[in-house]
């Protein structure tokens, strides 16, 4: 028995290793080879170097013209920027939206609640090329020209509902006796929404609106279709380059976007963690 | 008449079940609570004693009937305009805030200037023996400190009426009786009237000025503690309070005739026709052969000593189910009924009660 169990333990911590492996050993290795100088060949290790980071941020490197295939950093700046500008934009509507849905949702009682409930769920099961594709029949058809603005539009109809379902399941936790003792204090019902309610749903809604920003910053497929021709953002641009093969930027890139989805989760965990 | 700080007038509320019946949770109740009372509302649970207090914290709106506290009628107002504050069953403390944050509550939202928040939060924390206590989070308190935070936000505004829901069920059994007794002293030291509800009787009968018992959303009895022991309205009241050996039967001067042949002496000698009579357990005394006192000859089933009483647990030659409880003192006694496992109880007719059938 005693050789059994140690068996089932070994084969324990064996399957772990080896799950997390599966998941990170691609990260780990992407993060590695971007450091690594062959041109040619990423996954010949050659020697160090960190020219792909410097080509990909703009600065002069000794590397051939030849060998790359940035044609402009300017371009690629403008696709960062760009998706940083509809991030911020799409995450500010989705987390008001989201957050005042599922309150009301939560507090009120009205006819169809349970069906709009399930409406505000169905944009996340569906699937993404197809709210794409209808997106941009929708916009061609109403004569809206496609761009940023149909991109944040197109973006929110879809963040809000992950906004809706953090906030709500947070609220779905939260004590209803705590408003009943705010009011029996004398607090009205703003009063009591500011200094009780809001303060105990702010974590969910951080980390919704977190969420919310990492989702856009990464969309691609919904993006594609509704984007138009003037507009690219970081994951378009990255899509266009893979096309013309995979080349050492590549890495340097997926690790850049790496840490900084990194920084923002660890943000959201941080502020969870003081929250409580 | 006594100077009323609450009162209700025909108050009526009746909830839909989820299967499409009415409950009725209060059934017109007239109550009268007086200044610097400490009412308890006593009942098992569904009697209505929670909807009772809800309506006069304002969470339950009434179907009928009006609440006056203080003579204004504050039947249609929100629960944040009126002049009471409730102890909630569960503390409802914000957990977001601190101890001083949550004490200073009610006087923050009144719009209370800072220094004198501070002061009275110091106040208020010392009355609950939590001095110092301002910077901690409700989590990193006791479920005993936790209550008596609740304690201080809930009388640092003075209001007008101090409502209890139940809030000692969650504490062990030590704690509980110290804090019965720190609650009786507050309400003294505070001069303003407490509603405490609860489904312990042991604890109604200990703090309360007056004890109301509830049943089917109905007063039944409201009554000093002592009366409500002594001198139940019923045999609902009877039975939830204490334990108790009713007999019911016809009263005929003097004596109480049961149907199974017993006959129970008492001294209400004018009293006639269909009656229950009440006895409680430690009205009866192991009978010396000598004893004139009327008695009743039961078999033992059980003896279970508990501590400060013996209880038995006999049955009359008919079946029927007889508890008394001997003190410890007479262990002797109760030594020599072990081995027969007969016992002979003897009670004082004064100490029978009579209730008359149309209230039972």
């Amino acid at each position: 028995m005693k050789i059994l169990a140690s068996l089932a333990r070994g084969s324990l911590i064996g399957y772990t290793a080896l799950f997390f492996a599966f998941i990170y050993i691609p990260l780990v290795l992407i993060a590695v080879y971007s450091f690594n100088s062959n041109p040619i060949n990423m996954m010949t290790w050659t020697g160090f170097t960190t020219d792909w980071y410097a080509q990909v941020l703009g600065f002069k490197t000794a590397i051939s013209e030849s060998a790359l295939y940035i044609e402009s950093t300017d371009q690629l700046v403008q696709a960062v920027w760009n998706s940083l500008m509809i991030a911020t934009s799409t995450t500010t509507i989705a987390t008001v939206l989201g957050t005042a849905i599922a309150i009301a949702l939560y507090r009120f009682d009205f006819f169809g609640r349970r069906f709009y409930r399930v409406v505000m769920f169905m944009p996340m099961l569906m699937p993404d090329i197809v709210l794409g594709i209808a997106l941009l029949i929708f916009f061609v058809n109403a004569g809206v020209n496609l761009g940023l603005t149909t991109i944040i539009i197109g973006q929110c109809t879809f963040l809000i509902s992950y906004v809706f379902i953090v906030v709500s399941a947070r609220l779905a936790g939260m004590d209803r006796t705590l408003e009943h003792a705010s009011a029996d204090l004398g607090a009205n019902e703003w009063t009591t929404f500011r200094r009780v309610v809001f303060p105990q749903l702010l974590p969910g809604i951080v980390g919704g609106a977190l969420l919310a920003f990492i989702i856009s910053m990464d969309d691609l497929v919904i993006t594609y279709f509704i984007a138009g021709v003037d507009v690219t953002t970081l994951p378009m641009f990255i899509f266009a380059m893979l096309r013309r093969g995979i080349k050492p930027e590549i890495n340097a890139i997926a690790v850049m976007m790496l840490t900084f989805s990194f920084v923002i989760a660890s943000l959201g965990l941080y502020l969870r963690s003081r929250q409580k | 008449m006594r100077d009323s700080i609450v009162r209700l007038e025909k108050a009526a509320k009746a909830f839909a079940t989820p299967e499409g019946h009415t409950v009725t949770a209060l059934d017109a109740i007239d109550l009268d609570v007086s200044r610097n009372e400490f009412l308890t509302l006593l009942g098992p649970s569904g009697c209505g004693k929670t909807t009772l207090l809800q309506a006069i914290s304002g969470f339950v709106e009434l179907d009928a009937g009006r609440i006056l506290i203080d003579g204004e009628d504050i039947t249609d107002r929100p629960p944040y305009r009126r002049p009471v504050n409730t102890v909630f069953q569960n503390y409802a403390l914000f957990p977001h805030m601190t101890v001083g944050e949550n004490t200073a509550y009610a006087l923050e939202v009144a719009g209370v200037a800072k220094a004198e928040r501070t002061k009275r939060v110091a106040d208020a924390l010392r009355m609950v023996g939590l001095q110092g206590m301002e910077g901690r989070k409700p989590r990193q308190l006791s479920g005993g400190q936790q209550q008596r935070v609740a304690l201080a936000r809930a009388i640092i505004a003075r209001p007008k009426l101090l409502l209890l829901d139940e809030p000692l069920s969650a504490l062990d059994k030590n704690l509980r009786q110290a804090m019965q007794i720190e609650l009786k002293t507050l309400q003294h030291e505070l001069g303003i009237s407490f509603i405490f509800v609860t489904h312990d009787q042991q604890e109604a009968l200990t703090m309360s000025d007056r004890v109301a018992v509830l049943s089917g959303g109905r007063i039944q009895q409201l009554d000093t503690p002592r009366a409500i022991y002594d001198q139940p309205k019923n045999s609902f009241v009877a039975t939830f309070v204490g334990a108790s050996n009713l007999f019911e039967g016809e009263a005929i001067g003097g004596q109480l005739l049961t149907a199974d042949g017993l006959s129970i002496t008492h001294a209400k000698v004018q009293t006639t026709g269909t009656a229950t009579a009440l006895i409680r357990p430690e009205q009866f005394f192991i009978a010396q052969p000598d004893d004139a006192a009327p008695s009743l000859d039961v078999d033992l089933e059980q003896i279970v000593f508990v501590g400060s009483t013996f209880e038995l647990f006999g049955r009359t030659a008919a079946g029927r189910r007889v508890i008394a409880e001997i003190p410890a003192t007479r262990r002797n006694l109760v030594g020599e009924i072990e081995q027969s496992r007969r016992a002979r109880l003897a009670y004082d007719p004064a100490a029978v009660h009579l209730i008359p059938a149309e209230a039972a």
